[in-house]
């Protein structure tokens, strides 16, 4: 049996007449780390979108665990198992911290429960704290803590996380990555875009840099760490 | 960049988040935007204390510099200056804490000798890591050989956690940090 979870096949997305993929290839398994990179408007987002439906690609396909997912709408793609935290977390301000949390909780595909209420409480202590305050009333890191936990509700196999860390103070930062890496070694696949390169090459094992909606590099991100004229030709840094 | 050069660079990273927190707690007390927690300031400075005095700098000196040292003689007058700032890395954290300690028995009238001790603090930990990735990377990658690389990486890649320290014994005291310092810096109430 495969253990591929997410592929996009020769994808093209526009938006209107602007083409902004053009024929990516994409594909990431069970357990894997990818960190996609590239500069801001290079297609990253609207990769993510496209593979979730929130964007319908023009040509391509999209297969869920080998299965055609191309023109399935959003719901059906997330309940095979798929996480996300977009940028901008999207929390439910008129709810607490709490119902944001419990509104989001099943079962994984194969019926796995091992993320619970309690397991995200002592995952994000700071939470428990806050567990009564409505979304609105939290900080910009409680927030995003709020997004990764209510993702990990849904017991997925795999999360993408979309500049999990912008607008971040470095140390909240650093607390983030660190409960990546910790989410990481229970085997949940992760996907992540983020502009400390040096932060998710360190947590993923595979990087895929993007420019003008092509993929110019999808190597290890050992590659990536040794190879500072690839960060700097590609993503100017 | 080799990979215990780019440790050493997430460990700068990570020193350099802690720094940024505190000097941004000393400016919001003196703009009168929030209160001193001392609790909060001694966890600091351990956490200060602990990793990157006595975790990561005794590694720079016994495997990257030693290394260079033997390699690259044009390298020796700055690694001379930087071992003798990490030689008295401890008494500059023990000033600190004096400073602190001044701090909570005077009350406000002690509060500008605290905020002198961290500015002096941190701007020497600036110069210190500038001139470790400016000045002493560079030579390190023109002329350490590769059995060299091979005894510093196996030194720095045992903490693939460079915020927590090589076996995660800090991770709490990290974690307890962001957790109570106020927002913006952390988590806790602003």
């Amino acid at each position: 049996m495969s253990n591929m979870l997410l592929e996009a096949k020769e994808l093209h997305t526009y938006y209107g007449a602007s083409h902004i993929l053009h024929g990516i290839d994409f594909h990431i398994r069970q357990g894997e780390g990818i960190a996609l990179m590239g500069r801001n408007g290079m297609g990253k987002t609207t990769l993510i979108k496209s593979m979730l439906g929130i964007v319908r690609p023009r040509h391509g396909r999209i297969l869920v665990r080998g299965d055609d997912f191309t023109r399935a709408p959003t719901y059906r793609t997330v309940q095979r198992g798929i996480a996300y935290v977009p940028e901008g977390r999207g929390i439910f301000p008129n709810l607490s911290v709490r119902e944001n949390l419990q509104m989001a909780a099943r079962a994984g595909v194969d019926g796995q429960r091992e993320w619970t209420f309690d397991r995200v409480m002592a995952t994000f202590p700071r939470l428990g704290e806050r567990i009564n305050n409505g979304g609105w009333q939290l900080s910009g890191g409680e927030q995003q803590m709020l997004t990764i936990g209510r993702a990990l509700m849904t017991n997925p196999d795999l999360l993408i996380l979309d500049e999990a860390t912008e607008g971040l103070a470095p140390l909240i930062a650093l607390e983030i990555w660190r409960i990546v890496k910790e989410i990481r070694k229970t085997g949940i696949a992760t996907m992540i875009v983020d502009k400390n390169h040096s932060a998710v090459t360190s947590i993923c094992d595979r990087a895929m840099i993007l420019v003008k909606g092509e993929v110019v590099f999808d190597g290890s991100s050992e590659q990536v760490r040794e190879d500072p004229g690839l960060i700097q030709k590609h993503l100017g840094v | 960049m080799k990979k215990s050069l780019s440790i050493i660079h997430a460990e700068h990273r990570a020193l350099a988040a802690m720094l940024n927190g505190l000097r941004q707690l000393v400016d919001g007390i003196a703009k009168g935007r929030i209160k001193p927690d001392f609790g909060l300031f001694r966890k600091m400075i351990a956490y200060i204390d602990k990793v990157p005095e006595k975790v990561h700098h005794p590694k720079e000196d016994q495997y990257l510099f030693a290394r260079l040292r033997l390699r690259c003689p044009e390298a020796v007058p700055v690694i001379e200056r930087l071992e003798a700032e990490h030689r008295i890395g401890d008494a500059r954290i023990r000033a600190l804490e004096a400073a602190l300690e001044a701090y909570e028995q005077r009350g406000p009238a002690g509060f500008a000798g605290f905020q002198a001790a961290v500015v002096e603090y941190i701007d020497a930990e600036w110069r210190h890591m500038n001139a470790e990735e400016h000045e002493i990377f560079p030579l390190a990658e023109r002329d350490l050989q590769a059995d060299d690389w091979a005894a510093i990486d196996a030194a720095f890649l045992a903490n693939d956690n460079p915020w927590s320290g090589p076996a995660g014994e800090y991770e709490q005291l990290f974690s307890k940090i962001v957790n109570i310092a106020p927002a913006p810096v952390g988590l806790g109430p602003g």
